[in-house]
């Protein structure tokens, strides 16, 4: 077990390094730079920025120094954002990010297993073919249609609710349902077809016929096989959520991760960009790796070579 | 049952609230305001400035965001005047400005503090400017010092040439100097790397002779043309003139910091621990990509007249967000340019809160001239004159429609030499003054030009053709990416489609991927352009054609036009410059490197409550004239007419008061050199 955590992450460095690596030779392809406007820079002022910034060296000094700073974790200073590291903004809206993303991953939790778990065991029932309907429509209406018709009636209508910006607990509310929709409907599907196939199996009939009451069937038995699906979709859900998600940040201008994200690629932030990305795929197999550790202990026929 | 029961009133809930919503719509299109409307109870104005700012060093950052937040921070020796955005007194109290136009003296007013209680003296302006064009800061903006002499070499890292003991005279003729003293004539400066050198030595024969054998000595900051004679006086000498020169100083480029912070902290001096501002708000608190609070810094000079305690800055970049935080009641004031296309006819009847007015910003599309078949001048002509721009200002509805480049609605004095001097050239060129007018628009004459130009045309109607034999493969529309630009270049394209019979295919492209392709002229015939001026003077429009490494994007130059400029600029009577710039304007046009479509319009929304904030050109506000109107009987009505009619006698006053120590400056030495040339000199000396 111990070796199997240990091998997956010595992978991880390397991946992360590569994720980097070809990010970084995406960003030296697209045309612009970070200081480029409207206006057209006298040639001599030109110069001073690219020396200023060390843009003058040869291209493998300059990502020979990259990886050397990557590899300390250390990703040097922003471009756009003057006198601010890289290391400094990724820690500063992380929490931003980090709380409504975990804040809606757990009401998707709450709300999609108890939708999926009752679905399943009254199959055909009026619930589970209303709750599966309201699913349907969570997946397919998109968080930036969901967000404003939220704002329109709670913000700007009943101006019950703040329409946009950090401060205070009514200012998570929306952007928590918003983002937690698609994840509670995806949720409350993947726990129904998973609780539906494991009621079916043998061992599930071998408990009944032990005379084990319905709830101890249930959730010790039933349950833990029936939500596996659930726990591979977690890792990268997680990871992704707890990140930052553009659409919603934008649309709530909250001043989290993926906000920064958008912004610093439109910006050409090269180091920032970089540091997003590294982190971001740092963190997306750290969780992959915590959901693979986790199988074990729900399914006992799971074992790590 | 009950179930399918609940699924039903959650549906019926949910009917029911877009029902009320609608409803909702349409009771507050009958209402006067649009959304919540409260002046708060304190004297705090949430504004929204666009996105993060970037720095809060002013003499380095290049944004609009920025520089509004800056203009609370940091403080200039001139001021922007709070409708025109024309320079007014601020840390200068008055300035008067040599014969020839190139010697300049600043007078300082001696209560000057920074946040932490120092003076403020023209020595640190004198700080300020070098570091601000200084090579090691490598500043955007820096550009804009350039006006003064030898700031440019100093920035571009150049050397003066020393031969025998004497510096290179930049006359080739002229005898060689004993120094390069900023009042003596110009010393040859010249980039002296290898590089360089060898380049000179390859490509300038003349020039490598000249220098040959001479020693290089690197161009310091304290060569450059800016000297603090006294503790409040700053002299700043030009290498040509430039009358617009005062107008650029309202810029933060200008702005005093701080040299100790600065040389203490280092990069780090902006930070809200260690940052000593010197305008008329100081740094509070800074949350990136949440807040910013600046607020009222006792130490500032003119600190009695400061009526806010704070301003709120909202980083953003969501238009509909905006407009959501704005209606909630939750910020009081938008900058420009917030209110989206598709909302401008429901929000334009809210005619206490709605600002639309010219901005100092001309939208246009440019030419590849060096390249077929737009180096032909009546193909130019041609495409521009087949656009038809009233229709494009109904379309776009926040904009005004234009065939000349320097922007209508903004210089009125310009505007009157304009229209008279535009009278006489076309005269003299044979053109009716209803040709000058249909500019605008003139299909019949379109498909003249190109018959013209050497192509087949057929009319296909009273006034429009078809050009069959058009080079279309090599000809496209660039843009880039946004809502308005493809609405503008769809326009656009079926205008030529309609008068011209040519389909040109639409090219777009994100932003700073087009910026690049846009000004190394690799766009194929025609592309998008806008341009923000820079200061209020007609010349940030002009200049953009100025010298061959001109910012056009179109490949034009004309040694003439150059000569045009620099004779207007070396006119000292107002009226006769604006003649001389307005004849170069023309001279442009004619040639069409680009052609003109529209001026734009501020378009954005304050709360009205809010008053002492205009809708000026730049949507540029000075903080310390704004204030929050708690009498609801003296709120803002109808601010169509906020900038002409409606005056607010308080601010008009205050104003005048700043203003009266020029003017009174101005009159006395009119008066005195009425009496007699010969004293005047010895008051400048003063």
């Amino acid at each position: 077990m111990l070796q199997f955590i240990f091998k997956r992450l010595i992978v991880i460095i390397p991946m992360a390094l590569v994720v980097v690596t070809v990010t970084w030779g995406l960003i030296r392809t697209a045309p612009g730079n970070f200081y480029s406007t409207e206006k057209k820079l006298p040639p001599a002022i030109e110069k001073n920025i690219k020396e200023k910034y060390g843009l003058d060296k040869p291209w493998y000094v300059q990502y020979g120094k990259l990886m050397g700073n990557i590899i300390r974790l250390d990703f040097g200073d922003s471009l756009k954002y003057e006198g601010q590291s890289v290391n400094e903004i990724i820690w500063r809206h992380l929490p931003y990010s980090a709380t409504i993303g975990f804040l809606a991953y757990l009401v998707a939790l709450l709300i999609g297993l108890t939708a999926g778990i009752i679905a399943a065991l009254r199959q055909n029932s009026a619930f589970d073919y209303s709750s599966m309907a309201l699913s349907m429509l969570g997946l397919s209406v998109p968080n930036f249609v969901l967000g404003p018709i939220l704002v329109l009636i709670f913000a700007l209508w009943l101006f019950w609710l703040p329409p946009a910006r950090w401060g205070g607990v009514s200012s998570v509310v929306m952007p928590v349902i918003t983002l937690a929709a698609v994840y509670a409907a995806y949720i409350a599907r993947l726990t129904r077809a998973g609780m539906l196939e494991v009621l079916r199996s043998d061992y599930i009939r071998t408990a009944r016929a032990k005379g084990l009451d319905e709830k101890t069937v249930l959730l010790k038995h039933a349950l833990r096989g029936g939500i596996i699906p659930v726990v591979s979709f977690t890792g990268p859900a997680l990871a992704s959520l707890l990140a930052g998600t553009v659409v919603v940040e934008r649309v709530f201008a909250i001043p989290g991760l993926g906000n920064i994200f958008i912004q610093s690629v439109l910006n050409r932030d090269e180091p920032l960009i970089l540091g997003i990305v590294a982190f971001l795929s740092i963190l997306v197999m750290i969780f992959n790796l915590i959901v693979d550790i986790s199988y074990g202990y729900l399914d006992p026929r799971i074992r790590y070579e | 049952m009950t179930r399918i029961f609940a699924g039903r009133t959650r549906l019926g809930v949910a009917i029911v609230s877009l029902c009320l919503l609608a409803a909702g719509c349409s009771t507050t299109a009958t209402t006067k305001y649009w959304g919540q409307v409260e002046a708060p109870d304190d004297n705090v104005l949430r504004y929204i400035t666009g996105s993060e700012p970037e720095s809060l060093d002013p003499s380095f950052v290049t944004g609009q965001p920025e520089a509004r937040i800056l203009i609370g921070l940091f403080d200039r020796l001139v001021e922007y005047h709070p409708k025109t955005m024309q320079p007014i007194p601020s840390m200068a109290t008055h300035w008067e400005v040599s014969d020839d136009g190139i010697d300049y003296t600043f007078h300082l007013r001696k209560n000057g503090k920074y946040s932490n209680g120092d003076p403020i003296t023209a020595k640190d302006f004198e700080w300020s400017f070098k570091r601000a064009l200084s090579p090691e800061l490598a500043s955007r903006y820096a550009f804009i010092g350039f006006e003064i002499k030898y700031a440019e070499q100093y920035n571009a890292k150049q050397s003066f040439a020393k031969k025998d003991g004497k510096f290179l005279n930049a006359d080739e003729n002229g005898e060689p100097l004993d120094s390069c003293d900023v009042d003596g004539p110009a010393c040859l400066t010249l980039a002296a790397d290898e590089e360089s050198l060898a380049k000179i030595k390859k490509d300038n024969a003349e020039l490598a002779t000249r220098i040959e054998g001479a020693e290089f000595v690197e161009i310091k900051p304290d060569d450059i043309g800016v000297n603090a004679t006294d503790d409040y006086t700053l002299e700043v000498t030009l290498k040509q003139p430039a009358p617009y020169f005062v107008g650029m100083l309202t810029h933060q480029f200008f702005a005093a910091v701080h040299r100790p912070t600065i040389e203490k902290h280092g990069k780090n001096w902006i930070k809200p621990e260690n940052i000593v501002t010197s305008g008329a708000f100081k740094v509070e608190e800074w949350k990136p990509y949440d807040e910013m609070t600046i607020v009222r810094d006792p130490n500032y000079w003119d600190a009695k007249n400061v009526k806010l305690d704070a301003v709120k800055f909202y980083p953003m970049d969501e238009q509909t967000t905006m407009m959501n935080i704005y209606k909630a009641g939750r910020v009081d004031a938008l900058y420009n340019h917030t209110v989206p296309a598709a909302w401008n006819e429901f929000i334009r009847q809210f005619k206490d809160e709605y600002l639309l007015h010219p901005e100092v910003t001309i939208e246009y599309y440019t030419f590849s001239v060096k390249k077929k078949p737009f180096d032909n001048l009546d193909v130019r002509k041609a495409f521009s004159l087949a656009v038809n721009r009233e229709s494009l200002e109904v379309l776009r509805k926040t904009v005004k429609k234009s065939a000349d480049f320097v922007p209508l609605g903004i210089f009125p004095e310009y505007e009157k030499a304009r229209t008279k001097v535009f009278a006489e050239l076309s005269e003299k060129d044979g053109i009716t003054p209803e040709q000058m007018q249909k500019r605008l628009f003139d299909p019949t004459a379109a498909c003249a030009h190109m018959k013209k130009a050497g192509y087949s045309v057929q009319m296909t109607g009273s006034d429009k053709c078809k050009v069959t034999d058009f080079p279309l493969d090599g000809v496209e529309l660039s843009y880039n990416t946004a809502e308005s630009n493809k609405q503008v270049a769809e326009f656009v394209q079926s205008q030529w489609q309609q008068n011209l019979g040519l389909t040109i295919p639409l090219k777009n492209m994100e932003f700073k991927t087009y910026l690049p392709y846009r000004s190394a002229i690799e766009y194929k015939g025609v592309a998008r352009a806008g341009w923000v001026g820079d200061f209020m003077d007609p010349y940030t429009f002009l200049s953009q054609f100025y010298t061959e490494a001109n910012d056009s994007s179109t490949g034009w130059w004309d040694p003439v036009y150059d000569k045009m400029l620099d004779d207007a600029n070396k006119t000292l009577d107002p009226e006769k410059r604006y003649e001389k710039l307005a004849e170069a304007e023309y001279y442009v046009l004619k040639d069409q490197p680009v052609m003109p479509l529209s001026v734009a319009g501020t378009s954005w929304m304050k709360k009205p409550y809010v008053k002492g904030m205009y809708p000026n050109p730049g949507t540029m506000h000075p903080w310390k004239f704004v204030y929050i109107e708690k009498d609801r009987a003296k709120w803002d009505q109808n601010v169509d007419k906020i900038m002409t009619e409606q005056s607010d006698p308080a601010i008009d006053a205050e104003v005048a008061a700043l203003m009266k120590s020029q003017l009174d400056f101005e009159r006395a030495n009119a008066s005195k050199s009425e009496e007699g040339g010969e004293d005047e000199e010895t008051d400048k000396t003063e």
